[in-house]
């Protein structure tokens, strides 16, 4: 417990959740509390006394975030209700608490897998690993950063309800402060050749994903078409942390091992039907969600671009809304688009190299988009 | 309690006397108990160190609270009594559509009693309870049976020859593919001369709150669309459970030669592909289930369990000897899983295999009681010590374990050991998070933390099995979709943290019944075999035999976080309070 305590106080940081170690307390419950916050609180052994739980993080977020939410606390008291797809799917609404008082905390937890405390910390919690508690705790920054944006842009452009003065009147600086990483290190540009070179491609590749900050690690997927066979990220795999959780799904039908794979197998397989390409790169950029989420919202079935770039709807999964049956056709002419509310894929041949650059340029597009129109309206 | 909260509505039937009453059970036992497993733990409460076979034992048919609602994979029903093979508290979820019957004719639970004086079928017709001559032939197949009882609406429950011959790990039989299946319940309601269950129901279910029952609905359908186990392409959906035969080879957790090993090189003949291949089985589904996880080729396609005891635990590689024995035992009437870990414990004692047509012929043994019939009838516990190797029995508290080797996932090792009714994957279902990464994956070579997580999930399962939901939708969805959908139905406000405080409650409830029976913590351990034999390590994984100083520390851990003693029983004031929550 102690080795998970440390594990994702790490990636805490490192995934710019949070600004340093002393911004989030994680707790870990086996018969007995352990934690990095030297002592346990009694109020924490209240809340878990009234919790069945055996993990709970309490994160102060970077200031970014925290702006964002302090204002989405004053528009949304009570409960926020994120409007993108993942965060539909899997967290529903974020409810929001005044303090850390335990009863009315757990209250809120009892319901949700996470809360807003106080308008500036995030409580989430699992009942099986810190896993759960991290993946909650970065589902509910990635949701409310969504929604703060997108309901800016909405609104501005008459879209949605009408945004506060001073919320507007901050959107430049914070947009400022949300520039997508330009740099990131290059991918080999030659094509993995045999099992061993594949999955030390994959694994180099999600690492760059994520340190491009395209994704929060435990989002989106990865793939690698090799004959009759496709490597995936397995489902809710870490894409910086690969390696041992890739699985090998024979295109033929000849074996169920694909049971632990992504839930977006299908749609990576029949992308690769239509575009003929071998790798795929699946992420949650931000500002690609938020442009997609700008303007009335996109009846399935329907597309629309920015800057060239394919907009489709479909729901996670391989559902009747499922995503599986509006994107590859996107993908084929692009290789590479945007799901409404959800993320961006980027497809090519030989190497990944090709495809992390269309998911950093989309990425860079839609940020830009994003700004311009800002400026459009507040000059 | 608002003003329209659901009860529980309870029939009572003595069959000595063929009397029945119906009562609404209080809003107290509705809301902690649930129905399905929760009441049955109530019933069982209420008599907690009757013999299994006695007249006066309670066998209990409970529908749960979900039961006949919009929200998805929740139409199970659960049957309940004491084990005559295990002597533990037991119960087992089935599905069909005999759970809404019952909901649609105005009874969640059927309570019964004593001992008709010859064969009897129970009928209940919209509510109306009424009694006909069991007089169908003790050795018909079930098939035939159900042919007699089903169609115009009719839903059956059914016992077959094996119960009636006394097998001890007999099953109750629903619809006539469905399998209520471990523990022997079957033969108790032998024992109480009750040949069926009939029933018809044209009511309807509302929810107190629909628009409620509709978010959740959407909710839950949409996690499942999201989940790969559920509807991903090598998913339940698509396959059945039978998609669990490549995973757990590559896992090298496949039980292989009664537990020697752990891989099976002829897997590949009765995985998914190949049944697909050779049967091109249809799926179906109980009512309301959008996973339709069942499936039927020219005859009903086994499910994991018993394709991989049939096969690897057998060391047998022919699907048709698979489907064939399989066929016999829902025929007669018999727990496939017990059955096929008793022949392999035999063949083990006796240093031979049991595979293809011999395999085929030693169940059918047990459904006639010829050849090794007999002996092989009272599960491998009883055979292992009757032939004095004891330790060859591959069982804890006398159920045969699934197939899930302990070695490789360590969650579902102390789950075994844990759970109160022996054996059993489905108690804490660490499957779920050790093997399918859901809610999310844990390390299974570790006991780090699995004392808690197994605490909780076997509350959680307690909740799942009481509501009368299914396990496979928790691979999508959560309790968080499920509480919701749960109050909108019933009008009951319970959030998460209610509803598993209620799963505590009855946990709890069945481990303290248990050690009034007098089961220990020595009861709750492993065989040998797993702290001292390897298991086939091979693909870059290693499966080496359980540290079994880590598996009793965490079974330790277990014990302070449930509230136990040291032995495994609850000290004095702690059963008390469970022993008060019966009647409070």
């Amino acid at each position: 417990m102690h080795e998970q305590v440390a594990r994702y106080l790490g990636k805490l940081q490192r995934h710019g959740l949070i600004e340093g170690p002393g911004d989030a307390a994680l707790y870990g419950l086996d018969d007995e509390i352990l934690t990095n916050a030297g002592r346990v609180p009694g109020t924490m052994r209240e809340l878990f006394a009234l919790l069945n739980i055996n993990s709970l993080i309490i994160a102060r977020p970077g200031p970014l975030f925290r702006y964002v939410i302090g204002h989405l606390c004053l528009r949304e008291p009570g409960l926020i209700c994120p409007r993108d797809c993942e965060s539909l799917t899997f967290i529903h609404d974020i409810p929001v608490v005044e303090s850390l008082d335990p009863r009315r905390t757990a209250q809120a937890l009892n319901r949700r897998k996470g809360c807003i405390v106080g308008g500036e910390l995030v409580v989430t919690t699992g009942t099986v690993s810190l896993e759960q508690a991290f993946i909650s705790l970065s589902s509910i920054l990635f949701a409310t950063f969504v929604k703060f944006f997108a309901d800016a842009l909405n609104g501005l452009h008459g879209y949605g309800e009408p945004v506060p003065r001073g919320m507007l009147d901050a959107l430049p600086g914070l947009l400022a402060r949300a520039e997508p990483r330009s740099s990131a290190e290059p991918l080999p540009e030659r094509a993995p050749e045999g099992e061993d070179e594949i999955l030390r491609a994959m694994d180099q590749a999600g690492k760059a994903v994520v340190n491009a900050r395209l994704v929060d690690s435990f989002f989106g997927n990865i793939s690698y078409r090799d004959g009759g066979a496709v490597y995936i990220s397995q489902t809710g795999s870490s894409l910086d942390e690969l390696p041992g959780y890739i699985d090998r799904v024979p295109l033929d039908g000849s074996s169920t091992c694909g049971i632990t794979s992504s839930s977006e197998l299908t749609a990576h397989v029949k992308t690769y039907e239509l575009t003929g390409d071998n790798a795929i790169l699946h992420g949650h950029p931000r500002f690609s969600v938020i442009m997609s989420m700008f303007g009335h919202p996109l009846p399935f079935g329907d597309r629309r671009s920015i800057g060239g770039v394919p907009v489709v709807s479909g729901e996670v999964g391989a559902g009747a809304r499922g995503l599986v049956h509006t994107l590859p056709e996107a993908m084929r002419e692009f290789h590479g688009a945007i799901v409404s509310g959800h993320g961006a894929f980027a497809s090519c041949t030989g190497s990944f190299r090709e495809a992390f650059t269309r998911l950093m340029d989309m990425e860079t597009l839609c940020y830009r988009t994003c700004c311009a129109l800002v400026r459009e309206k507040l000059g | 309690m608002r003003e329209q909260e659901r009860q529980l509505r309870a029939l009572f039937v003595d069959l000595r006397t063929r009397e029945s009453r119906r009562e609404e059970l209080s809003p107290y036992v509705t809301r902690v108990f649930l129905g399905g497993r929760g009441i049955g733990a109530w019933v069982m409460g209420s008599c907690p160190t009757v013999h299994p076979l006695d007249p006066d034992a309670p066998l209990v048919f409970s529908t749960g609270l979900l039961t006949g609602s919009r929200v998805p994979s929740s139409s199970r029903m659960v049957v309940s009594a004491f084990s005559p093979l295990t002597g533990t508290v037991c119960s087992a979820s089935v599905g069909g559509r005999l759970g809404l019957s019952m909901r649609r004719s105005g009874i969640d639970l059927i309570r019964v009693a004593g001992r008709a004086e010859g064969p009897v079928v129970l009928v209940i017709d919209d509510g109306r309870v009424g009694f006909e001559q069991g007089d169908i032939p003790a050795d018909e197949p079930l098939s035939g049976v159900f042919g007699r009882l089903e169609g115009a609406g009719w839903s059956a429950a059914a016992v077959g020859r094996a119960a009636f011959q006394g097998c001890r790990y007999a099953s109750v039989m629903v619809d006539g593919a469905f399998a209520s299946g471990r523990g022997g319940l079957g033969l108790v309601m032998a024992s109480k001369n009750l040949r069926a269950l009939r029933v018809r129901g044209t009511g309807t279910a509302k929810a107190v709150d629909p628009e409620g029952e509709e978010k959740a609905r959407t909710d839950i359908l949409r996690l499942f669309d999201a989940s790969p186990a559920i509807m991903g392409a090598s998913g339940l959906r698509h396959f059945g459970t039978s998609a669990l035969v490549d995973l757990m080879a590559s896992r090298r957790m496949m039980p292989t030669a009664n537990f020697r090993r752990t891989y099976f090189p002829g897997y590949r003949s009765f995985c998914a592909s190949a049944i697909r291949e050779q049967e091109a089985p249809k799926r179906y589904a109980c009512p309301g289930c959008p996973i339709a996880c069942k499936g039927k080729g020219r005859a009903g396609i086994p499910e994991f369990e018993t394709l991989s005891h049939f096969g690897a635990l057998n060391e047998n590689a022919d699907l048709g000897a698979i489907i064939e024995a399989n066929r016999i035992c829902n025929e007669a009437g018999f727990d496939t899983i017990t059955a096929a870990s008793t022949i392999a414990c035999l063949a083990e004692i006796r240093g031979v295999r049991y595979a293809g047509r011999e395999l085929v012929d030693k169940v059918r043994e047990i459904a006639s009681l010829t050849g090794d019939g007999p002996l092989l009838q009272l599960g491998s516990a009883e055979l292992a010590r009757r032939m004095g190797r004891p330790e060859l029995s591959m069982s804890v508290k006398a159920l045969e374990m699934p197939a899930y080797d302990p070695r490789g996932a360590y969650g579902m090792a102390l789950a075994y050991g844990t759970s109160t009714r022996g054996a059993c994957h489905l108690r804490a279902y660490p499957v779920s998070h050790e093997i399918l990464r859901k809610p999310v994956a844990t390390d299974r070579f570790s006991f780090s933390g699995k004392a808690r997580i197994i605490k909780i999930s076997e509350d959680l399962n307690a909740v799942i099995d009481s509501l009368g939901a299914c396990k496979f939708a928790f691979f999508g969805a959560s309790l968080e979709e499920y509480a919701k959908g749960f109050s909108s139905v019933t009008g009951i406000e319970a959030d998460t943290q209610d509803l598993l405080s209620f799963g505590n409650t009855i946990s709890s409830l069945e481990r303290h019944i248990n050690s009034l029976r007098g089961f220990r913590r020595e009861h709750d351990l492993l065989p040998e075999r797993f702290f001292t034999e390897p298991g086939s390590s091979g693909a870059g994984i290693e499966v080496p035999p359980i540290d079994r100083k880590a598996f009793e520390e965490a079974l330790d851990r277990y014990y302070r976080i449930r509230g136990c003693s040291p032995d495994g029983t609850f000290p004095q004031d702690k059963a008390r309070e469970i022993q008060s929550c019966m009647s409070r």
